[in-house]
């Protein structure tokens, strides 16, 4: 549809084509997720609203105008990039120099092999180790990763995968421990959502029984022994992604939380001993009166659900606490340096709708994975924000906006009536089990394409105001060195090879028993990374003990013989 | 027959989970009027190119999103030409610098799609260049 608009990239002036770019108007007046709105919205709007009972200030019940009083005047929301290259040291090195620049935390991501919870040594890691985010194979991967960043001090969301989230606590907790930290005091937060990692590509390592019992193994274990970490990021970003709606995102973000607290509730767990924990990665699209609309409905909406549904009393249980990580599949790679403005509004609509902790994509993202420069252009834009802009001045400026409040009640409406259909469906688990969820993905990412392809979105040099094809990056390309790769490989070999075969084997073998009897497997896994064992022996050995192959793809056998006390890995 | 359709395996190769791409593919060439194959994720070089074979496809699409892509072309090319498959017409998509793309060219791509792509253009494409069968 685009061929009468679009520019001419040589030669003269198309006078036409300038009236006609002159006279434009917005072709569309819905919303991204397709929601009509109104020329203008006035006080009619508003009519039947209570402030005190809908909206109320910011830090009062039901929080719709955000969990604090005064908001960013108390402390700036976390600036924390998205760090994940190669190997452990080569994150680490990413992540430093991120801090160097003023990012104030830490959120590491994992390439697709420690998703999975394979070892660098499985035979399909070969091509992939490193490619997409940060390897673990073991407590002393970890330990490169920590290097010296001081661990009560730093916030560290950890490791973007949540399949193995199990593993990735006990690794973390073994080197904490071993550098002395009390872990009571420990700060930060894990991507612990194994359920939504199935939408992610990786449904044969998390069938949805083991999702919840490991997700739930994690938060349990974390109730009791770290306090001041937050144990559940439930991830509605890596959903959104899939092409669905704002509503959509916060419908299925809630209905996947309560699978986690109906697993807490049914282990004797009280509602205020973890709700106050529940964290929620949240995306930022590029309809920006939408996005804020959509936060502050989650917000009061999660007030209500976890007071009206679950009878938490502590206000702390009730308050929808959430990072923002800027929509990836937003970005194009036509035009890139394109995607810094689109960066921008998104992370202006995260801030004006109170965020807590945000990760800006760099422009590259459609491309690579981060350049050094395109990380640092994106801290830096979080830093202008922040810095320069006055918008952190006052809680909620856009709360009273006969716009704004008329819009996040319709996205509560929505994500309310998208809800019952869920619970009619028989619950969320119900939803996944017969891929119900699956189908509305699939559904709504052809519906993304379709508007695209017939110009109802209209995308700057995607399908208006297009140019030649780009032959280079502008700011360069970021690759994945395989010498790191291969010495990642090498290293898991080796340290299979040179290990305690007795210690990993009665290590294991306690998980296996915790696993078969029910029991949290979180302290078997912390002894069993101590002693050496890795990524794919933990979760393979629990795999098992709920009835799945060791390996999720079905390749490897398990090392460990219990029968005869011997261990195939034990050459 | 020359309205016989134009027969489309797809396919995710490795370990790369991003198939959101991949799935919307498959079905709009569908509703292009192509008969198309999605063979999902977690494929091998070998068995994506046993199913071109199987099936006698026209054309093979590979979408890569973790940055594998010149890693794998290389490997599907080559066991196109252990089966003959030279008059396979052979499309990659996906996230890749725009540097990549020559080089995946001269490794025996013959048309890269990025995101952004828009249908009707691919759907053209394939048509234009898939080969004549008898």
């Amino acid at each position: 549809m685009s061929q009468d608009i679009e520019t001419e990239s040589t030669g003269k002036v198309n006078w036409d084509k300038f009236l006609k770019d002159y006279y434009a108007k917005p072709q569309s007046v819905r919303t991204w997720s397709g929601f009509d709105v109104k020329e203008i919205y006035t006080p009619e709007d508003r009519k039947e609203a209570d402030y005190g009972l809908e909206v109320g200030d910011s830090g009062e019940y039901p929080f719709t105008r955000g969990i604090h009083r005064n908001m960013f005047r108390g402390r700036y929301w976390t600036r924390r990039e998205v760090v994940g290259i190669g190997s452990p040291a080569d994150t680490h090195e990413r992540a430093a120099y991120c801090f160097k620049n003023g990012g104030t935390g830490l959120n590491t991501i994992a390439d697709v092999t420690y998703e999975m919870g394979l070892d660098p040594d499985h035979p399909w890691a070969e091509n992939e180790v490193g490619l997409t985010g940060v390897n673990i194979c073991s407590i002393e991967d970890m330990e490169d990763l920590v290097g010296n960043i001081p661990l009560d001090r730093v916030s560290w969301s950890v490791i973007t995968a949540s399949t193995v989230a199990a593993v990735t606590m006990a690794q973390y907790v073994a080197v904490a421990q071993k550098k002395g930290y009390n872990i009571s005091r420990l700060r930060g937060s894990i991507q612990n959502d194994p359920i939504h990692f199935a939408y992610c590509g990786f449904r044969p390592a998390c069938p949805l029984d083991l999702s919840i019992k490991l997700g739930s193994d994690v938060m349990e274990f974390c109730t009791k022994n770290m306090p001041k970490w937050y144990y559940t990021t439930v991830n509605m970003y890596d959903l959104r992604e899939q092409g669905i709606t704002a509503p959509q995102e916060i419908a299925f973000g809630f209905g996947i939380a309560m699978c986690y607290i109906d697993e807490l509730l049914r282990r004797g767990l009280d509602i205020d001993d973890f709700a106050p924990r529940f964290t929620f990665y949240v995306s930022c699209h590029i309809d920006f009166f939408e996005e804020i609309a959509k936060i502050r409905a989650a917000r009061r909406m999660w007030a209500k659900l976890i007071k009206e549904k679950y009878g938490a009393k502590n206000p702390r249980s009730m308050q929808f606490r959430f990072a923002v990580h800027t929509s990836g599949c937003s970005l194009h790679p036509q035009q890139p340096l394109n995607n810094i403005t689109r960066i921008s509004y998104q992370s202006l609509a995260a801030v004006l709708g109170g965020v807590q902790s945000l990760h800006c994509c760099s422009y590259d993202e459609p491309v690579c994975l981060p350049t050094e420069k395109g990380h640092l252009q994106a801290l830096r834009t979080q830093q202008i924000i922040a810095y320069e802009t006055g918008v952190t001045n006052v809680a909620d400026p856009l709360g009273g906006s006969y716009f704004v409040e008329s819009l996040t009640d319709k996205m509560e409406e929505e994500a309310l009536r998208i809800m019952k259909q869920v619970a009619d469906i028989g619950g969320m688990e119900e939803a996944i089990r017969t891929e119900w969820l699956d189908h509305q993905f699939e559904k709504e990412a052809v519906k993304r394409q379709v508007e695209l392809d017939e110009g109802e979105k209209l995308t700057v040099g995607v399908n208006i105001f297009t140019t030649e094809q780009e032959t280079e990056t502008p700011l360069g390309v970021q690759r994945v060195s395989s010498v790191s790769t291969r010495q990642q490989i090498k290293d898991c070999i080796k340290l299979k090879e040179t290990r305690n075969h007795n210690k990993v084997f009665d290590a294991i073998k306690h998980l296996r028993e915790d696993a078969e009897e029910n029991r949290n497997t979180i302290p078997a896994m912390i002894k069993a990374t101590e002693v050496f064992a890795t990524t794919s022996e933990l979760m393979g050995t629990v795999r098992e003990a709920y009835g799945y192959s060791y390996d999720p793809l079905n390749i490897l056998e398990s090392p460990f013989d219990f029968s005869s006390r011997t261990s195939k890995a034990v050459v | 027959m020359s309205d016989k359709k134009i027969k489309v395996i797809i396919s995710k190769i490795g370990l790369d989970g991003h198939d959101r791409g991949a799935k919307v593919v498959a079905n709009l060439l569908r509703k292009a009027g192509m008969e198309v194959i999605y063979l999902g994720m977690f494929q091998t070089v070998e068995g994506i190119v046993k199913a071109v074979v199987d099936e006698d496809a026209d054309v093979i699409g590979i979408s890569y999103l973790s940055g594998e892509h010149l890693m794998f072309t290389p490997l599907v090319k080559a066991e196109m030409e252990k089966w003959g498959l030279d008059d396979v017409l052979f499309v990659v998509g996906g996230s890749f610098p725009p540097e990549d793309i020559p080089p995946m060219i001269e490794m025996g791509v013959d048309k890269v799609f990025r995101g952004g792509t828009l249908t009707d253009d691919m759907v053209a494409y394939i048509k234009a260049n898939v080969r004549q069968k008898e």
